[in-house]
């Protein structure tokens, strides 16, 4: 199976992945990179209201073959709320 | 008279000392058990859902996990079993297992007919409790599993997770000086603690940079427990061990 390496970002951290996740195909590792949004989210969430969740994934010769970003956008919608 | 440490039922005596104090008698009582060794390869069901059982399996060496499958393929593992578990010891009162059990690694185990156990208990009534004490002691720690995948964030599950594993092995002997066997994939981490097998992924990253864990070549390194119990808000309690083990 190769192997793909998944770079992610919560916002505050970006952490680089130099060990890397074997799977059949480009499509499971497009998969698991989407799964890791809703991860880093739930660990993250609630704090303030703009965030982006981003990963992206290199496959075994460095290339970047898929990335994706998750992005929170919260905006208060009443004048007093939250000041 | 069996000299203990050299019996090859001498793990079960390990595990249970580790949770009650066993008499000479009740260890030689124990130690007399038929038993017949059996090799699993690694990915292999000691026992599957469905299955009747009329044996209970004692782990002698390698790693067992308590796993079910779910829709599409989803595997949900409940617990990891070392040396000294008799992780389907509830099978003497559960006719059907409900539940699988799977060799991690290459798995040496013995086989202990029910009708033996059976047998020992009415004779002895005393050994009751430590196999009583044993399968609460498992409750306690799926107690702590729910809180664990349902309530922590994913750094202090892991971190948690790795407490317990650590301790576990201690108090069987397997483990020590902040060094023990961790021969679990990524994927199998994942689906112990309900994250996707990317997030655990960037979570051990995170671990290792901050110094709490290494992870190499199946073995587990703490340079630092006490930073490390904090991390993860351990205690220990809920493994009700008989000595709390120095780590």
């Amino acid at each position: 199976m190769p192997r793909y390496y998944f770079d992610t970002c919560d916002g505050d951290d970006a952490i680089s992945d130099d060990e890397g996740i074997d799977l059949p195909d480009a499509e499971s590792a497009r998969r698991a990179a989407i799964g890791v949004l809703p991860d880093m989210a739930r660990d993250k969430l609630p704090d303030g209201d703009r965030r982006i969740f981003a990963v992206s994934v290199r496959d075994a010769d460095g290339s970047v073959v898929y990335s994706a970003t998750l992005a929170l956008t919260g905006e208060w919608q009443v004048q007093s709320a939250g000041s | 008279m069996f000299t203990a440490s050299e019996h090859p039922l001498s793990p079960l005596l390990k595990k249970l000392g580790s949770l009650t104090r066993l008499s000479d008698r009740d260890e030689q009582a124990i130690l007399h058990l038929p038993a017949s060794p059996r090799v699993f390869a690694a990915g292999q069901d000691l026992v599957g859902e469905g299955d009747r059982p009329t044996r209970c399996w004692l782990i002698v060496e390698g790693w067992v996990q308590r796993y079910k499958v779910l829709d599409e393929g989803k595997r949900q593992i409940s617990a990891f079993h070392v040396a000294g578990d008799m992780p389907d010891l509830q099978g003497l009162h559960l006719s059907v297992m409900d539940h699988n059990l799977g060799a991690l690694t290459r798995v040496t185990a013995l086989s202990v007919p029910h009708e033996a156990l059976r047998e020992l208990l009415l004779r002895i009534p005393e050994l009751n409790a430590p196999f009583w004490r044993d399968t609460l002691v498992d409750a306690a720690i799926f107690r702590e599993w729910v809180a664990n995948v349902g309530r922590r964030p994913a750094y202090q599950r892991l971190a948690h997770l790795f407490c317990e594993l650590y301790l576990k092995q201690v108090a069987v002997g397997l483990a020590r000086d902040g060094r023990c066997p961790m021969p679990v994939t990524q994927v199998d981490l994942a689906d112990a603690t309900g994250l996707t097998s990317v997030h655990v992924n960037r979570t051990l990253r995170e671990l290792r940079r901050d110094g709490l864990i290494e992870l190499r070549g199946k073995r587990l390194e703490i340079p630092d427990w006490p930073r490390l119990v904090a991390a993860a808000s351990f205690n220990p309690a809920y493994l009700h061990l008989a000595s709390r083990p120095t780590a």
